[in-house]
């Protein structure tokens, strides 16, 4: 199994979801840099946080003085394109999915967008959470991938547009 | 600075779509009810998606407002 | 049968110390004034008692390492394991 960096547009949604802990029957361990700390005060998103950081599946990843400079290199490059510009925390998670091979959850269109659009991070995986459902599907955890992206995205209140659904067949693909 | 063209422009499409799809479902009345802070960040964030900043502007924590905008202002995350 | 290595029983015997850790701080932690802090600070006093792993406490908290451990002597949560 590999391992994964989670910045907070990914938690902030996965932890609405009542299957939540299916997460951990894809990846090792998820990182989450301290930035997503700093960010989430709700006592949901506090508890899943540290009941996964008791567990040893969640893990925080320090600022980086190395991986801080790249991130923030990769922040003023994207607000000179005419897109939906990177924030410091997606860069960061983006700089450590390259330089340390893991997946990077991100749930924010910047970082999806980055990596489709500039050669330098095409080589990094980046997966949302119907990513994550369809791996899910995949290897045998869950029934449907079709009723479990109903399901999510009725919990999280996430809305995956046509494209994305098409990537996997439209709203039927992964019966 | 070396970029694919063709993906940039279906990222420009994409967010506009995106823009739309929040604008749609979002509950102007109740957005229209807030406090000029929140008034003003639940706005914001319907036509940018920038939620980080909408947090800022509402004085709440990313998580809070992202939840607030989901749950009381009926905004969904999208793209 | 194989005999278990020193290996394994130096691990049987940290996760017995640490275990016990875990029982003197849920003990004698205040766990009333846990309860009265608000929620961010609350949920790491409490990942704090489970687990004695005052860094990521400290991340939970917001806080720095040395100011949670001042929040931690103030709900009587012992410093072990």
């Amino acid at each position: 199994m590999a391992d994964a960096i989670a910045d907070t547009s990914f938690i902030v949604d996965w932890v609405r979801y009542s299957k939540s802990e299916l997460l951990f029957k894809v990846f090792n361990v998820v990182y989450m840099p301290e930035s997503v700390l700093a960010e989430v005060e709700s006592e949901r998103s506090l508890i899943w946080i540290s009941k996964g950081l008791e567990r040893g599946v969640l893990a925080v990843l320090p600022e980086l003085p190395d991986i801080s400079r790249e991130a923030l290199n990769l922040v003023a490059k994207s607000r000179r394109l005419p897109v939906r510009p990177v924030d410091y925390p997606e860069a960061f998670c983006m700089v450590v999915g390259k330089r340390l091979n893991l997946v990077v959850l991100t749930e924010n269109g910047g970082a999806v967008a980055l990596r489709d659009y500039d050669p330098e991070y095409s080589g990094v995986e980046v997966w949302r959470g119907i990513d994550v459902l369809y791996a899910l599907w995949r290897s045998g955890h869950i029934n449907s991938f079709k009723d479990e992206l109903k399901l999510y995205q009725q919990e999280t209140k996430r809305t995956y547009s046509r494209r994305d659904l098409a990537k996997y067949g439209g709203a039927h693909g992964g019966q | 600075m070396e970029v694919n063209e063709d993906k940039l422009k279906e990222w420009i499409e994409r967010f506009r779509e995106a823009k739309e799809v929040r604008r749609r479902y979002a509950n102007w009345e109740f957005i229209r009810s807030q406090p000029p802070k929140v008034r003003v960040a639940l706005e914001y964030y319907v036509e940018t998606g920038d939620f980080r900043t909408a947090a800022k502007m509402a004085d709440m924590a990313v998580d809070e407002f992202v939840n607030m905008a989901k749950d009381q202002a009926n905004i969904p995350s999208t793209d | 049968m194989q005999e278990p290595s020193s290996v394994d029983t130096k691990l049987k015997e940290w996760l017995e110390y640490f275990r016990e850790a875990k029982e003197v701080r849920r003990r004698y932690a205040n766990w009333e004034f846990i309860r009265s802090q608000p929620p961010k600070v609350r949920v790491a006093l409490e990942y704090y008692v489970e687990t004695g792993d005052l860094y990521n406490a400290a991340k939970l908290a917001g806080m720095t390492m040395e100011e949670f451990n001042e929040l931690r002597i103030k709900a009587g949560i012992p410093s072990i394991g």
